[in-house]
């Protein structure tokens, strides 16, 4: 028989402990600082897909959540909504915009973006911004706001190496409770695309199928589960 | 109703919604309580809308699953509990006589003159300012600087306010960004406080307004400052403006107000020269309590061009990496640091770039730059891009010759002479090569 899952399984958080550093340590070491609430700043993480950004921005704002008012809005996907999704952010206290690249040449996002700058610098807040290139690489319209997030903390993520995927892989499961053994994360590595957004979704699958058939995440049980 | 219900249906809500989506619309809620009621605070119409949507059931299901009495009334509406409280150093200006709306902005202590590091760049922009500091109404009414991104002149503007607040706690002097003036403006008409926002701002001792460019084409934001710059003005109070650019030439704004902006002074901020830029990242990196070899400065000043907020951004970028790391800064070290700022510099500035932006600049097509038309409107910018390849690019005059549709070296080399005299005789020329420079370079 088939064990159910529960309805409400534990989510897979995205915390600074499920963060494998790599090369990102000085990166990391900033948004905790920012999160932490040590020190008010604007910070800018560059990276392409699957180097941790959002990662490290939901990270942010469960770190500061805990103590003042945080969120976090990825413009990609909030962009259809217009540049009024930002209006009132500037009272977050640890505000985390995500895919910024994604509004940067639009003149109503951009205004939007500056007053928010500057109402966040004004009164010592925190910004921590995700997106694909630094900002010299995007199009600005506006050379104020350009300027001002080129002054920030500027972070070029680096995506991790093989041996350091496996390692943020094991280490994710291992958050979850998990033990994935070595044998395991090459053999997905193998096979499956290696940005750590997919691995991430993988393991997802994984975990339900390993609590309803309570098996360990071996090699054979986890090429059944995926042949499936 | 206790504040701990709240949280624990935060907590349940947490633990059933995708990371992203909580962190979205959950998240940057606040909660008011009152007798029976939950009043639930977003930052905006869209938050409103979607946890009205998606979660307003739910949410009152775990609530009343929490609470042993009568399910309270939740309502969700666009608000902020707290209200914003500048984090740290002195508050904001606060008028005298006008009770109710306050206007202007936190000061940035580190911005007094003290700080501010001279140069042939800014000289005159900051003797202007010194003066109309210690002679508020009385000296250039208005002052006007005007002058690229980040080279100082919200520097100065703070600097003043600072200076006239040290010797008189009293005056009202409001630092304000032009932005801001125009949201404290739409909320005052959405709130019917029009009066009190007049009264706020008329009533100061001293204006000043950053960034004016940010009115253009904003009539009814313009109409209001006319008048208060007026009142201001005939009561011989002190207004100081700054711009991104010669009043005259900022489009979208009305006649009447270019024209009031040259009554008083004017004074440009020029890209500080290469000695100014190691001499201000000295001053900042010793502000910081860090020795920085001259040798290192002189690097880092070469590669970050005409742009001062950059140029302490590398600085800060370098100093963080020491500490980080506990290497001494060398250049080897600054080299490592700055890697990817360099790189990016190094591939921002190419000739195909310097072209392209040069076209849009002068609004001309590529084609025009690089056909053999000489008449002014197009030898003139193709001389312009020819000049800044020279300056920005490791290209030799062959190299860049060819890049302009197979042009021969000397004509290359005679653009650059002209384009040098016409930098030292005309200042249009000067504030053209200046922001080609500031676009390019950062």
């Amino acid at each position: 028989m088939r064990q159910l899952p529960l309805g409400v399984r534990l989510q897979d958080r995205a915390v600074f402990a499920s963060f494998l550093a790599g090369r990102n340590l000085q990166a990391l070491e900033h948004v905790r600082m920012l999160a932490g609430g040590a020190a008010g700043g604007v910070a800018w993480l560059a990276g392409p897909a699957g180097a941790g950004k959002t990662h490290l921005l939901q990270a942010a704002c469960a770190a500061a959540g805990a103590t003042r008012r945080a969120g976090y809005f990825p413009l990609a996907e909030l962009g259809p909504l217009g540049s009024g999704v930002l209006d009132g952010l500037r009272d977050i206290e640890c505000l985390c915009l995500d895919d910024v690249h994604a509004v940067a040449g639009d003149g109503a996002w951009e205004r939007a973006l500056f007053g928010l700058f500057c109402a966040i610098e004004e009164r010592g807040g925190r910004l921590i911004v995700a997106a694909s290139a630094p900002p010299a690489l995007l199009g600005w319209m506006l050379p104020d706001l350009a300027s001002r997030f080129a002054a920030s903390a500027i972070f070029q993520l680096r995506v991790l190496d093989e041996a350091e995927q496996r390692e943020a892989l094991k280490l994710r499961a291992q958050v979850r409770g998990l033990d994935l053994p070595e044998e395991t994360a090459r053999y997905l590595q193998r096979r499956f695309p290696r940005d750590m957004r997919t691995l991430y979704e993988l393991l997802d699958t994984l975990d339900e199928a390993a609590i309803i058939a309570q098996r360990r995440l071996t090699v054979p049980f986890i090429r059944s589960v995926l042949q499936e | 109703m206790e504040a701990s219900l709240w949280i624990r249906c935060v907590r349940a809500l947490e633990a059933e919604l995708p990371e992203q989506q909580f962190n979205t619309w959950v998240r940057p809620l606040q909660v008011l309580e009152g007798a029976g009621a939950l009043k639930l605070l977003a930052p905006n119409r869209f938050v409103v809308d979607w946890v009205n949507a998606n979660l307003l059931p739910r949410i009152g299901e775990l609530l009343r699953r929490q609470n042993t009495g009568d399910a309270p009334i939740i309502t969700v509406e666009v608000g902020s509990r707290t209200p914003a409280v500048p984090a740290n150093t002195s508050p904001p200006a606060r008028p005298r006589r006008a009770e109710g709306l306050v206007v202007g902005a936190r000061l940035n202590p580190d911005f007094s003159f003290g700080t501010f590091v001279e140069g042939k760049s800014n000289q005159l922009a900051k003797a202007a300012a010194l003066q109309v500091a210690e002679n508020l109404g009385r000296a250039y009414n208005p002052l006007f600087i005007y002058g690229g991104v980040g080279l100082g002149k919200t520097h100065l503007m703070h600097a003043i306010a600072h200076l006239t607040k040290g010797r008189d706690t009293e005056a009202r002097v409001a630092y304000v960004h032009s932005e801001r003036f125009v949201s404290d403006m739409v909320r005052a008409l959405q709130h019917n406080k029009m009066n009190e926002f007049k009264t706020a701002y008329r009533s100061l001792d001293a204006l000043l307004i950053d960034d004016i460019q940010f009115f253009a084409g904003k009539e009814r934001s313009q109409e209001e400052f006319f008048h208060t710059f007026n009142e201001l003005l005939e009561g011989q109070h002190q207004v100081i403006l700054t711009c991104d650019r010669y009043p005259k030439e900022v489009e979208g704004l009305e006649e009447r107000l270019k024209s009031r902006f040259g009554w008083g002074l004017t004074v440009a901020i020029e890209p500080p020269e290469l000695e100014t830029c190691v001499a201000i990242l000295m001053t900042k990196a010793q502000g910081t309590g860090v020795k920085l070899p001259e040798e290192v400065a002189f690097f880092i000043a070469k590669r970050i061009r005409s742009n001062v907020r950059e140029l302490e951004g590398a600085l800060r970028r370098v100093i963080a990496n020491s500490r980080f790391t506990g290497h001494a800064i060398t250049i080897e070290f600054t080299k490592e640091a700055l890697k990817d700022l360099l790189s990016l510099q190094a591939k921002l500035v190419t000739i195909e770039n310097i072209q392209k932006t040069v076209a849009d600049y002068y609004k001309l097509r590529m084609a025009d730059l690089l056909s053999k038309r000489r008449s002014r409107s197009v030898a003139r910018p193709r001389q312009v891009a020819m000049a800044l390849a020279k300056e920005l690019t490791t290209h030799s005059l062959p190299e860049i010759g060819d890049a302009f549709g197979g042009r021969d070296h000397t004509t290359v080399m005679h653009a650059c002479k002209r384009i040098k005299a016409l930098r030292d005789s005309e200042r249009r020329m000067t504030e053209d090569y200046s922001n080609l420079l500031r676009t390019l370079a950062g």
